[in-house]
């Protein structure tokens, strides 16, 4: 796809997510049943799971082509790792603030050391270990590689810390969508998370879209072959 | 000379240099017994005993006196461009960031070993249920912190901010070595059986095997040029 394609899907993708983003907000005040335990609070889950989904997503976006960098060393992998963690980054900000907004009406607390929580924070910081490496460094190419390892070793840590984690006792909730006997969530609730979850891919594939054709830009800019006004 | 001759000779080169300047061993040891004679005074022993919450200082004394030297594994050789000539010398990648990784090993075991015999001296620890699984669990600790702090040195390394970089990256990703460093230390501590920790030290064991594992796959992709 040529840059100027991949500017405009990204443009038409992300603003059919916001328009998404519109309806998820209509329908989780107005349209779906309130929750009869949690009450009314119950509601910023729709703004919160497809949140951590998304920087789940777009971690797992940015590991991948990580590593795939190191061994192709093809610059637009790199390019790739950089949009996908800078879009992982502020998902990641979305759930860790609407997690504990939720945690102080429904758990009676801000913040515990619960496993998910707990993978979240420290997720956030190694993304954002991620960018002082790139950022910090002298060389611009040894800084792809060394924030490329960075990714990597989050990537293979992070399912070991949270398995550490986990054998304290859980307080999050059980999983209630992804379990093997199918979902246990009301039809409504269901389909809300759903128009949620497809919303908040879309933004951040558009997103992603945009920040890579820019990155693309840049690239093309820095090069000496077309640096004749530098 | 071998794989094994090759990370040999790193390390005796690392800890002749060591033994010669003594710089960072110096300042390990004198981290250890100066954080002991602050955390003495920062208890109220009428209120804590020292017993209590001794597991979680030893455990921290090591992670930041461990941070002071591991920092510095590749600062002396940075200069007149020492380090390129290692790098340049027919020894595999990993094979330099095992010898590296040992050495650094070598020196904060030392240093952990010093910061439980500081708290038997200042605060009355009293060892518990069995020495010798304490000192296997410190080890395992220590392996897992010098992989990590090894790879993520010659990062920091790597960029204008230095070892200030460092806790950034490695604390992260250091909540496993914690999680079951303290619990297995403090449970000892307290005179619990062997069979009741034995468990969380094998996790501890996969955890560093884990990390030594990866640093020397990836610690390649860092010092290229």
């Amino acid at each position: 796809m040529s840059d100027r394609g991949m500017r405009r899907a990204g443009t038409v993708l992300a603003l059919l997510g916001l328009v998404g983003v519109g309806i998820v907000y209509w329908m989780s005040f107005f349209w779906v049943s309130t929750e009869i335990r949690q009450g009314i609070a119950q509601r910023i889950f729709y703004v919160h799971a497809p949140a951590a989904w998304t920087s789940f997503l777009a971690f797992g976006i940015a590991a991948l082509t990580s590593a795939m960098y190191l061994w192709l060393r093809d610059e637009r992998l790199d390019r790739a790792a950089l949009s996908a963690a800078e879009g992982g980054l502020a998902f990641a900000t979305i759930m860790i603030t609407t997690g504990p907004l939720w945690g102080k009406i429904a758990w009676g607390t801000y913040w515990t050391w619960e496993p998910r929580l707990t993978l979240t924070l420290l997720l956030w910081f190694v993304m954002f270990g991620y960018f002082m490496v790139r950022s910090a460094s002298e060389n611009p190419d040894k800084g792809k590689r060394m924030a490329a390892v960075v990714a990597i070793m989050g990537a293979c840590l992070i399912p070991f810390i949270h398995l550490s984690v986990i054998l304290f006792r859980s307080l999050h909730p059980e999983p209630v969508v992804v379990k093997p006997d199918g979902p246990s969530l009301p039809a409504d609730m269901l389909t809300t998370l759903m128009v949620s979850l497809g919303a908040f891919t879309l933004v951040f594939l558009g997103l992603f879209l945009l920040r890579y054709s820019l990155e693309n830009m840049r690239a093309e800019l820095d090069a000496p072959s077309t640096g004749t006004a530098r | 000379m071998g794989y094994f001759g090759q990370i040999q000779a790193i390390v005796w080169k690392d800890l002749l240099l060591e033994f010669r300047t003594r710089e960072r061993l110096a300042v390990m040891g004198a981290f250890a017994v100066l954080a002991a004679i602050l955390f003495d005074f920062s208890m109220d022993k009428t209120v804590v005993r020292p017993q209590d919450i001794a597991a979680g200082l030893i455990w921290m004394t090591i992670v930041f006196g461990g941070l002071l030297g591991v920092g510095r594994t590749f600062h002396l050789e940075a200069q007149d461009g020492a380090f390129q000539g290692i790098l340049l010398s027919p020894v595999p990648k990993d094979a330099v960031f095992l010898g590296k990784t040992l050495s650094n090993f070598i020196l904060l075991y030392a240093m952990a070993l010093l910061v439980v015999a500081t708290f038997m001296l200042f605060l009355g620890l009293e060892l518990g249920s069995s020495p010798g699984v304490l000192a296997l669990t410190l080890a395992f600790g220590a392996l897992g912190f010098v992989a990590l702090g090894t790879l993520f040195a010659a990062v920091s390394a790597g960029t204008s901010m230095g070892e200030s970089l460092l806790p950034v990256l490695v604390f992260p990703l250091l909540v496993p070595m914690v999680i079951y460093g303290t619990s297995v230390t403090s449970r000892l501590l307290g005179g619990r059986p062997v069979s009741e920790v034995i468990g969380n030290v094998r996790m501890l064991a996969a955890f560093s095997i884990t990390v030594l594992f990866l640093g020397a796959v990836l610690f390649r992709f860092v010092v290229e040029e």
